[in-house]
């Protein structure tokens, strides 16, 4: 048979190689910036956008999208024109690739940090750079998929099958999530409201973790790893059972992020049940990784690379066990708002995702730069900071969550709170923050090693920038001589439609009856719109984060209604676009801030105050202070609009409301502002902190409100 | 054919043993150098996956046709809170002789200094200056200052002014050990920054 010959391009591999290790560095620095911000709150000094709640989702896009997005560029750059003897489809496509997700994180570091989000976790980027993103996805995919049809290998590797997954579930999950009505070029509000939007939400927040953070990872296991160990894969059946079921039965797990909250019972039931299913075929793909370096023991003791794997390998394992354990909801009722779930995906993101990505960067730098690794000590040194780092870093955080859980929970013989003031229950679990910090320092430290290593050894080696090989044109023989799953493997197209088919079922089964079916979400005659003023305070709650710490959804537990008061309702949550339920409780719940009568009611002046310096308040507050809300006028410019966008998407505001919104947004602002100066603040009418003040005592309100009337009709 | 004919024949046809392991490699199956291994899926995989599998069809069987309580969250919550209401009616069970009086001794105005630092501090301060709650050191009082009318100033709050009832979270003994830090300990008293005046001068 003729031998073909053709090159495989390493410049891309070795620039996507170089962007890891890049926002690699600086994900995790800004991540170390807001694990300080939480022992040392006033650190920032009031500088807006270095803020907690504005770095934090630059820290997640970050480290998920940039520093593990072009981890699995590389590798997929790099692994899939020599599983398929042929090199990628289109060199055009993978430069616009490159250099479009580049531009994404440039301007997801600029405008996250000034406060532009969608607010929706690991979603936040604005609808310009959405689109940018589905583009620049698009143009991934039709270039992996086109390679595979140009293959010279007729079966395509299961490397291969897990990276057409990851193409065809995240552009599924990124454009669902990301319908939104666009007010300005930098403001949108989601099609769908409250408890839908939470369900639209957490499948997507869950899958990126399956789809952006293990599949792909999966992919690279399978191409390094045996190729590291120069070892058979374990087991070929095993590779295909847990393919399919684990990208079948992930997609309907994401509920297990609602447990408790006001998502109905049989949605939650499905997230609880399908999270447990994963464990099997999780384990698959941990076993295949971990048996696969049989025969190959005594050299995990000496190389790096294999070191990493394996570690990377066993966080994978366990991050994949707790995971489902903390689905169950009576695990969940404990963990679910605490420093728990932080260890929790730490364990994946530093572990599996950290150590997968290091020991591929030093199998690969030799290889593409012709030379030998500068310093397999440095390595070594770096493997021992990594995992000591992680350790340093999940334990305290798994104390801390447990500590703080069961403060929150307990009562006292009298049936009163025992720690009725949040703060008692922060000031607790503080020393834990500190020991983040040190863990998070140590592994940093590894990757300063490795940043050093790797330059040393691009500087001693020179870029192969092509590389030759030959295999004979790829001949389909009739009758084709395959069966069974092989014969799939062999048709990489009808491959991917098949998975995509497989990723929708779950998704459809839960999302279309919560739309669809009106029990679902039962209507609470007394909620109503916000008024423009609180609807701008809302806009700037979500402008600084504040989701980031505090949630708005009061779980049915006693401990909490009697905390926060009454527990949260769907029909309460019909007109918040997006809701902000939040994931995390660093501060208390706000879901019922507002409500008189509660235990958490605060006057006006209190907030005010409270915004200025939360120390003069609560003087062991971990809350940083926001004196710029305080300073800023609010911008007015948009209401009529957002009012507008809201009536297009079915908020029952009277016709013609939107010309009259900002008439009733200053009657409101002087009637609060007036309220503050008669006890003697000084403020005007139009300060961002009124209308933030406004939206806040608007919080949970609506049900304890008398009468049904419209509190937008004038008589 | 006999299944170990069969066995013998695939081994011969399809595989290589790899000689580390003696376990089968798949001919044919060799992506850029990688082979594979027809090992089974360990018996132990399998059981766990079917056990997990049985879990669930166990779990929506539960809720979905047997409507069991214990998945039902609504009625978990009722559950949880008809066992608390038998505690809140036992609250004030072991006080039967409550009287109204102040409490002079040390041990209750320690356990009122408690209640005021983690509870009132967070408007009236620490030392009793006030910030957005008023002053409680000087002799001025919006409500009074007789120990009946901080007593109704507690159970009762002001509500328009941003003070909650206190009903709910401390017991009777707790509301007036606390009332007795205030007019024993903290009036009278000098803070740090004291807010002005509010209310009628009692002398």
């Amino acid at each position: 048979m003729e031998l073909q010959k053709f090159t495989y391009d390493n410049r891309l591999s070795s620039l996507f190689l170089k962007a890891t290790i890049f926002w690699g560095i600086v994900g995790m620095l800004v991540g170390l910036t807001i694990a300080t911000e939480l022992i040392w709150p006033t650190m920032t000094n009031g500088i807006q956008w270095l803020s907690f709640g504005r770095l934090r989702p630059l820290h997640t896009n970050a480290v998920i999208f940039a520093f593990v997005g072009n981890g699995m560029f590389t590798a997929i750059y790099y692994s899939t024109p020599r599983l398929l003897k042929t090199p990628m489809y289109s060199e055009l496509l993978g430069k616009i690739h490159f250099w479009g997700w580049q531009l994404i994180i440039v301007a997801a570091a600029i405008t996250l940090p000034l406060g532009i989000t969608v607010s929706k976790e690991y979603a936040e980027l604005e609808w310009p750079i959405d689109i940018v993103l589905a583009i620049v996805w698009v143009v991934f995919g039709i270039n992996l998929i086109m390679t595979t049809v140009k293959r010279r290998v007729k079966h395509i590797y299961v490397a291969i099958w897990f990276y057409i997954a990851t193409f065809v579930t995240v552009a599924v999950l990124h454009i669902v999530n990301s319908i939104n009505l666009p007010v300005s070029f930098t403001k949108s509000y989601p099609v769908y409201a409250g408890i839908q939007d939470a369900l639209v939400q957490w499948w997507y927040g869950h899958n990126a973790v399956a789809f952006f953070l293990t599949t792909p990872y999966l992919g690279l296991m399978y191409y390094f790893i045996p190729k590291a160990a120069n070892r058979p894969i374990y087991s070929y059946k095993l590779s295909i059972i847990h393919f399919w079921a684990l990208i079948f039965i992930y997609i309907w797990a994401g509920p297990h992020h609602l447990l408790y909250s006001a998502l109905p019972d049989w949605a939650q039931a499905l997230g609880v049940v399908f999270s447990i299913m994963l464990i099997a075929p999780s384990w698959g793909g941990m076993m295949n990784g971990l048996l696969t370096l049989r025969g190959a023991w005594d050299r995990v003791r000496e190389d790096p690379v294999l070191k990493m794997f394996v570690v990377g390998v066993t966080a994978y394992g366990m991050a994949t066990f707790e995971g489902p354990m903390l689905s169950l909801k009576s695990v969940n009722a404990i963990s679910h708002f605490t420093d728990w779930t932080i260890a929790h995906v730490h364990i994946g993101a530093l572990g599996w995702n950290g150590m997968l990505t290091f020991g591929m960067i030093y199998w690969l730098l030799p290889r593409l730069y012709n030379t030998k690794l500068f310093s397999i000590k440095l390595a070594n040194a770096h493997f021992w900071l990594a995992t000591t780092g992680m350790l340093f870093f999940a334990i305290p955080l798994y104390f801390a969550g447990f500590t703080q859980s069961l403060m929150w929970k307990e009562f006292t013989e009298e049936g009163f709170l025992k720690y009725p003031n949040f703060i008692e229950t922060v000031t607790q679990i503080l020393p834990m923050y500190w020991i983040r910090v040190l863990g998070g320092t140590l592994y940093i430290s590894g990757v300063i090693l490795l940043i050093y290593n790797a330059v040393k050894t691009i500087r001693q080696g020179s870029l192969i920038p092509e590389e030759q090989d030959e295999a004979p044109a790829l001949e389909l023989r009739k009758p084709n001589p395959d069966k069974g799953h092989r014969l799939l493997e062999g048709k990489p197209v009808l491959f991917t439609l098949l998975s995509l088919v497989v990723i929708l079922i779950g998704g459809l089964v839960e999302l279309i009856p919560m739309f669809m079916i009106k029990s679902n979400v039962p209507t609470i005659a007394s909620v109503q719109p916000y008024t423009p003023l609180e609807l701008e305070g809302r806009d700037i709650y979500i402008r600084e984060g504040c989701y980031t710490c505090h949630s708005q959804m009061i779980r049915p537990f006693r401990s909490e209604v009697e905390r926060y008061g009454d527990y949260s309702k769907a029909g309460e949550t019909v007109y918040d676009r997006p809701f902000q339920f939040g994931s995390k409780r660093t501060g208390p719940d706000l879901a019922r801030e507002g409500v008189k009568t509660s235990r958490n009611y605060k006057p006006d002046s209190w907030h005010y105050n409270h915004f200025m310096s939360p120390q003069k308040m609560v003087a062991e507050s971990i809350m940083p202070p926001y004196p710029w809300i305080i300073d800023n006028v609010l911008n007015t410019s948009n209401t009529a609009g957002k009012i507008r966008a809201m009536m297009k998407l079915g908020v029952p505001y009277p016709e013609g409301f939107d010309t009259k919104a900002l008439d009733h947004l200053q009657k409101q602002a002087n009637q609060i502002a007036q309220g503050l100066r008669d006890g003697g603040i000084d403020v005007e009418d139009q300060k961002e902190v009124i209308a933030l003040i406004a939206y806040i005592q608007r919080l949970g309100t609506d049900i304890h409100r008398e009468s049904n009337k419209s509190i937008f009709s004038e008589n | 054919m006999t299944t170990e004919n069969k066995n013998q024949y695939m081994q011969d046809d399809q595989y290589e043993i790899d000689t580390l392991t003696n376990d089968k490699l798949i001919k044919n199956h060799s992506y850029d150098g990688i082979r594979e291994l027809d090992n089974e899926l360990p018996p132990w995989w399998k059981w766990l996956f079917i056990l997990t599998i049985v879990f669930a069809a166990v779990y929506l069987l539960r809720l979905w046709v047997f409507r069991a309580d214990d998945l039902i969250q609504a009625k978990e919550f009722q559950k949880e809170m008809a066992a608390a209401g038998v505690v809140a009616a036992n609250r004030n069970a072991g006080t039967a002789s409550f009287e109204l009086v102040l409490l002079e001794d040390a041990g209750s105005r320690a356990n009122g200094k408690q209640t005021w630092e983690k509870i009132c501090a967070v408007c009236h301060l620490a030392d009793g200056g006030g910030l957005v709650g008023p002053n409680m050191t000087d002799n001025y009082w919006i409500h009074g200052n007789k120990l009946k009318d901080l007593w109704a100033v507690v159970e009762n709050g002001v509500l328009e002014k941003g003070m909650i009832s206190y009903k709910g979270q401390l017991s009777e003994k707790q509301r007036l050990e606390v009332i007795s830090y205030i007019l024993l300990d903290l009036h009278g008293s000098t803070p740090a920054t004291p807010k002005e005046p509010q209310g009628e001068l009692y002398e």
